[in-house]
């Protein structure tokens, strides 16, 4: 078909239509309520109150510990889920009988949707665990979310648990994508295994690390429902993270208006980061 | 495909029947019709079959049931419901709140028979400038639930712990034979549900301070009058309780603790019944409340509360109105009534009256929250008039941290002083 104005309309319509009814106009009607006090209920209207929201935020001690919560969260989990993952993508290409039985295995986590998945975790370090630990006398089994400390390792073990498998998926494709002859050719030139993991396999994924680092850079910062499901935040509010903490502000304690400032906040904070991240990473890629 | 058949019959006949309703000669009596939009969904079935006995015997009243509740919104459907025009001619208040926002729509029920045979303090949580716009459902009541057998073994005498000095002497004694006893610790102190010490434990102080839901409500500050009382009955939960406090949920607190027989008490509700008996029936049937004292207040008590309330709508012609209100007092004073309201809704009424041999409730927690409450020793529940989401997100999350020992008592009461005094202001 030759290309006309009207078929880019008919092709190119209905989809701006609804990006603009599910994602733009809600936006900017969102950045509208982060200025005003409303309490969510239709019969009242909300109150314009500029820029107050947004400077009780900087004052709001519990946005700032699940800022920081969120941040040393999303750094250790980015770390082993990449690690894992990768390392879980090597392991399965190896020629084995049982590869394809493991990809199974290893991709399974991740069809298991966010709520649940806090339920059983939370059956298991707070059951099995604690069972372990009285059978046994071991105190790393004892206690698990009851304090600051294991509620964050909790967290970022589930998150490992779900997220490496669909990495390792990534990473497999990218792995399988290295031409034959270029590993040969290092082969013939006396390259030891190490050398050709660092000179030939880590620049040839790069791109997929890229899709990787986004992904679960994006993924740990917005983290909801496992947090909901495994700690609710708990204990203390020790283990709140930055959306639980902006659905609280506005489920909880009905101020619409300033989780919606918070949600601003959060929106411009997971834009930028992700952005510097796909930016530096790009640059380290090769083109063949 | 036969049954597609046999529904294009039926749906033809129902048809039919439609039209021809239109065309047919006016009734003789004109029924009165009453739309009940109720949230109680286990009762749904037994309260259709109450409403059936009723119309039996009153032929010209005719009553609808709408069962809206359980995991669903009530509030946000009883709005939409209101909003359709078709409004019920009963509904269902919870407290305050609820009272405040439907005022304009509520009737001074104070007249009615189970208006004035209700316990004293019943209706104070739907009662607003002296008018009773609510009938209580029924009572709820939480305590130190104990169990019998471990008592008696360490031998304590339940009916001498009527004071928090004899309660902590009687967790000592238990507490120096815990070994003999198989206990794990005394207490199974459940402080990961935030409801259970944000709501429920600090009620117990707070309905002294406050004495009723609605003097909470409009309190533009709590002054924690019974701050010591509350800390040391705390701290005797925290310091006898079974580690790690913090990580203890509904389901470890009551399932695995105390229906498993390891532990001699803990802080919960009737509404627990169920569970433990689920678990161990013999051991369901040998426990009871005993009081939560707060020492400088009233010591000897349980908190007694009314969950939900029924109210009759102003805009329902005087004749809907009346026929709400008959039925109203049918279910709570006639016998059929009564027997259901007992034996089938398992309700605990808060009303004069249910004296008879059969009309006693059958569960142990229940008998007891009777006893309590006949002898005057209840104290309300105050926590539906705490600030939005106070209760659980901002003391019960203060109240962990203590427990952690990230921050002192003190500490405590200040951040829970704050955050009421700011969402009052």
């Amino acid at each position: 078909m030759k290309y006309n104005k009207k078929t880019f309309a008919l092709f190119v319509g209905p989809i701006v239509i609804a990006f603009l009814m599910v994602v733009i106009i809600p936006l900017l009607i969102g950045v509208y309520y982060s200025f005003t006090q409303w309490n969510g209920r239709m019969d009242q209207a909300p109150a314009f109150i500029g820029m107050s929201n947004y400077i009780a935020i900087i004052k709001d001690e519990g946005f700032r510990n699940a800022f920081i919560f969120t941040a040393k969260f999303t750094i250790v989990s980015v770390i082993f889920t990449n690690l894992i993952g990768f390392s879980l993508a090597l392991l399965v290409t190896k020629k084995l009988k049982i590869s394809n039985f493991m990809r199974t295995i290893f991709f399974m986590p991740n069809l298991i949707g966010g709520l649940i998945l806090g339920f059983i975790w939370q059956f298991i370090f707070m059951g099995v665990f604690e069972t372990i630990g009285d059978l046994t006398g071991l105190s790393f089994f004892q206690g698990w979310l009851s304090n600051a400390t294991t509620g964050f390792w909790g967290l970022v073990i589930i998150m490992i648990w779900q997220m490496s498998g669909y990495l390792m998926i990534i990473y497999i494709a990218a792995l399988q994508n290295i031409p034959k002859s270029l590993l040969e050719a290092a082969e013939i030139d006396g390259a030891s295994g190490w050398a050709k993991t660092r000179h030939i396999i880590f620049p040839m994924v790069a791109p997929a690390f890229t899709i990787s680092m986004f992904l679960t850079l994006a993924n740990s910062f917005k983290l909801f429902d496992q947090n909901l499901s495994l700690t609710n935040g708990g204990p203390g509010g020790a283990t709140e993270m930055l959306a639980l903490n902006i659905y609280k502000t506005a489920y909880t304690f009905t101020n619409y208006g300033a989780a919606q400032a918070k949600a601003v906040v959060f929106f411009l904070l997971v834009a930028s980061i992700t952005m510097v991240q796909v930016y530096i990473n790009k640059k380290k890629e090769v083109e063949m | 495909m036969k049954k597609y058949v046999k529904g294009m019959v039926l749906g033809g006949a129902m048809l039919l029947t439609a039209c021809g309703g239109g065309t047919e000669e006016a009734k003789p009596v004109e029924k009165t019709v009453v739309d009940i939009f109720q949230f109680k969904v286990e009762i749904a079935e037994q309260f259709d079959e109450l409403s059936q006995i009723y119309m039996e015997s009153h032929p010209n009243i005719e009553i609808n049931i709408e069962t809206v509740g359980g995991g669903d919104d009530y509030g946000a459907a009883l709005r939409a419901k209101m909003a359709s025009g078709n409004e019920p001619a009963i509904f269902n208040v919870g407290g305050p709140q609820d009272v405040y926002d439907w005022q304009d729509k509520l009737v001074d029920l104070s007249d009615m028979d189970v208006a004035k045979k209700a316990f004293d303090g019943a209706l104070s949580g739907a009662t607003l400038d002296g008018k009773v716009y609510g009938i209580p459902f029924t009572q709820e009541g939480y305590g130190f639930i104990y169990n019998k057998e471990i008592l008696k073994k360490a031998g304590i005498d339940p009916e001498t712990i009527t004071s928090y000095d004899s309660l902590e002497k009687a967790v000592k004694t238990i507490d120096s034979k815990k070994k003999e006893l198989g206990l794990d610790a005394v207490f199974a102190t459940a402080g990961k549900e935030t409801w259970v010490t944000g709501l429920h434990f600090s009620n117990v102080a707070l309905a002294q301070e406050f004495g009723s839901v609605f003097d909470a409500y409009n309190a533009k500050a709590v002054e924690f009058t019974y701050s010591e009382g509350m800390k040391k009955l705390f701290d005797l939960q925290i310091d006898y309780g079974r580690k790690p406090v913090n990580a203890t949920d509904y389901s470890t607190q009551v399932e695995r603790l105390f229906s498993m027989g390891k532990v001699a008490m803990t802080q919960q509700g009737n509404w627990a019944y169920g569970s433990i008996k689920g678990i161990d029936e013999e051991l369901a049937g040998n426990i009871g409340f005993l009081p939560m004292p707060i020492v400088g207040a009233k010591e000897n008590v349980l908190p007694v509360g009314i969950p939900m309330y029924w109210t009759v709508n102003n805009s329902a012609t005087e004749a809907e109105q009346k026929a709400a209100k008959d039925f109203l007092n049918w279910i709570y004073t006639s016998e059929t009534g009564k027997d259901y309201v007992i034996n089938k809704f398992n309700f605990i009424p808060p009303y004069e009256g249910f004296d008879g041999e059969n009309l006693q409730p059958k569960d142990p927690l229940a008998k007891d929250i009777m006893k309590f409450s006949k002898e005057g020793n209840t104290i309300p529940w105050v926590f539906m008039g705490y600030p939005t989401g106070w209760g659980m997100e901002t003391l019960g999350v203060e109240l962990q941290k203590y427990v952690d020992g990230q921050i002192t008592w003190d500490e405590v009461l200040e951040n829970a002083k704050a955050s009421w005094a700011k969402s009052r202001k």
